[in-house]
């Protein structure tokens, strides 16, 4: 796989994908990527901002030690 | 075939649940094979949980210093099912239930979908049947066969049986037939007391899900394929005739005919005497996955249940069969022993066709030659024999009548003599005689 779209899901996979995905055109490995991308994206976004609203949620007792586990 | 597309179909919402996205949006996956797809989701799972893990780690941690009922009300206000779903497999097993106990059924359901389960394997394990019963009941309703399938494998016995309770046997054959491991279903099926198996079965045929049954069928035990084929041969025409046209309909002969194989005699013969498989093209598919399956020993074993008109049709589909074939044929009959029902439907044959046989049996090793002989001597097939013998000539039948005289002894061709007189197979008794 030598083609942009291929170069492109391999980054986001951090490897080489399964051979069976050398039948995709490079647009279609290209939007793979671009939807793995934005997965990850996503999930970051979620965590970040759930981290954030737990510390709202948690007794301010609790909030520093938990704080600490969480961003050292 | 429908079952392979419909498991790349399967595959694609997995994915698509992986990475949080709709399975129409990876529609271009559709001409991959389905276990590449799986390949690439085992892929992306790791990516996933690779790309926040020390976040999702360090949250696990503290989750530690709160109490479990304010865990979960983070984890329910704040973090929502897919992230719960990741953390889920983070946390300490025990920790993680006390957690569950305390999350309201629809989240928990929601996360289930959302789980990867082997890497929450210990903490499903832990979780009280009465919890899966709520959970799965959610999950039926909202027709969440994958997520419940990949449940399968990592429920204890007790939670396995309250799950089955819960759901009815459409969902549990729907369930079944997208399973993540398919070597849990010899297990599933073993929960099932025999009434529930004999409902599932009615169902199949009442709610056309047999192409869900016969996937079953296909991927438990031998004794199990026996058991299920045994209680489908003991329901009414209607759910066999149902299931005959299914196979007809969807090429699902290669998953019938090894259940013909492990059912009971009984069974077997009713199965046979089913009006619905007598017919041309019905045989002629038959005769088709035998041959593309290598299934002809169980062929064999349902050939003397036909009645004569259905094995002259099966014969008149042999015509065509060329030699490698027919030496298929021949050795599934060695190894099986089947050779009683190979004889007799040799002599149905048209001629050209049992001269191929009557050579290729000459033409067999010493140990095949003996058991041949030990069938005919037991089964009484000399008249069978015999008539092959005739339809060779020359040397061939010199050598193969010496083979038998010598292989055999004295009764046994004084026996095959005998029975070459009676049917005027002049030349066969003089050979034997000379030989």
């Amino acid at each position: 796989m030598s083609t942009k779209g291929a170069r492109a899901l391999e980054d986001e996979l951090g490897g080489r994908p399964p051979d069976g995905l050398k039948a995709l055109s490079d647009s279609d490995l290209r939007a793979f990527a671009g939807v793995l991308h934005e997965a990850r994206k996503r999930q970051s976004a979620a965590l970040e901002s759930a981290v954030e609203q737990s510390l709202e949620i948690v007794p301010r007792m609790v909030r520093g030690p938990v704080r600490k586990v969480l961003f050292g | 075939m429908p079952g392979s597309q419909l498991n790349v179909d399967v595959e694609i919402l997995k994915l698509a649940r992986v990475v949080d996205c709709e399975a129409s949006d990876l529609g271009y996956l559709r001409h991959v094979d389905p276990q590449e797809i799986r390949d690439l989701r085992e892929q992306v799972t790791v990516l996933m949980f690779d790309a926040d893990r020390q976040m999702l780690q360090r949250v696990a941690s503290s989750a530690k210093l709160i109490p479990t009922k304010l865990a979960a009300l983070v984890g329910e206000r704040a973090f929502g099912p897919l992230l719960c779903a990741r953390l889920t497999g983070l946390l300490e097993p025990s920790r993680a239930v006390d957690v569950a106990a305390r999350l309201p059924t629809p989240f928990l359901a929601d996360l289930a979908v959302l789980l990867d389960t082997r890497r929450a394997s210990r903490a499903i394990a832990e979780i009280p049947p009465k919890q899966i019963g709520e959970i799965t009941k959610v999950l039926a309703e909202n027709e969440e066969f994958i997520a419940m399938g990949g449940f399968v494998g990592h429920l204890s016995e007790a939670a396995l049986r309250a799950a089955i309770a819960v759901v009815s046997d459409e969902t549990l054959l729907r369930t079944a037939y997208v399973i993540e491991n398919k070597s849990n279903l010899g297990a599933l099926v073993a929960t099932l007391p025999r009434t529930r198996l004999e409902s599932i079965i009615a169902t199949a045929n009442e709610s056309n899900l047999w192409i869900e049954a016969l996937d079953v069928l296909r991927h438990v035990s031998e004794a199990q394929r026996g058991e299920l084929g045994d209680i489908a041969a003991g329901q009414a025409d209607e759910v066999l005739n149902g299931m005959v046209r299914a196979a007809q309909r969807e090429l699902l002969w290669e998953d019938v005919l090894p259940v013909t194989r492990a059912m009971s005699d009984d069974s077997r013969a009713r199965f046979a005497a089913l009006k619905s498989i007598h017919t041309r093209p019905v045989l002629a598919s038959i005769v088709d996955a035998a041959s593309r399956h290598a299934l002809w020993p169980e062929l064999l074993q349902l050939l003397p249940l036909l009645p004569a008109a259905a094995r002259r049709r099966v014969a008149a589909l042999g015509t065509g069969f060329g030699r490698p074939v027919l030496a298929q044929i021949v050795g599934a009959a060695h190894e099986r022993g089947l050779w009683g029902p190979l004889m007799q439907f040799a002599t149905e044959l048209e001629k050209r066709t049992q001269v191929l046989i009557a050579k290729l049996l000459a033409a067999v090793d010493d140990d095949v030659l003996d058991g041949l002989l030990d069938a005919t001597w037991e089964e009484r097939l000399e008249p069978e024999l015999a008539q092959l013998c005739s339809l060779l000539a020359g040397t061939e039948l010199r050598k193969f009548a010496g083979r038998l005289v010598k292989r055999g002894g004295d009764e046994f061709v004084a026996a095959l003599r005998a029975s070459a007189k009676e049917q005027d197979l002049v030349a066969v008794s003089k050979v034997l005689a000379s030989a």
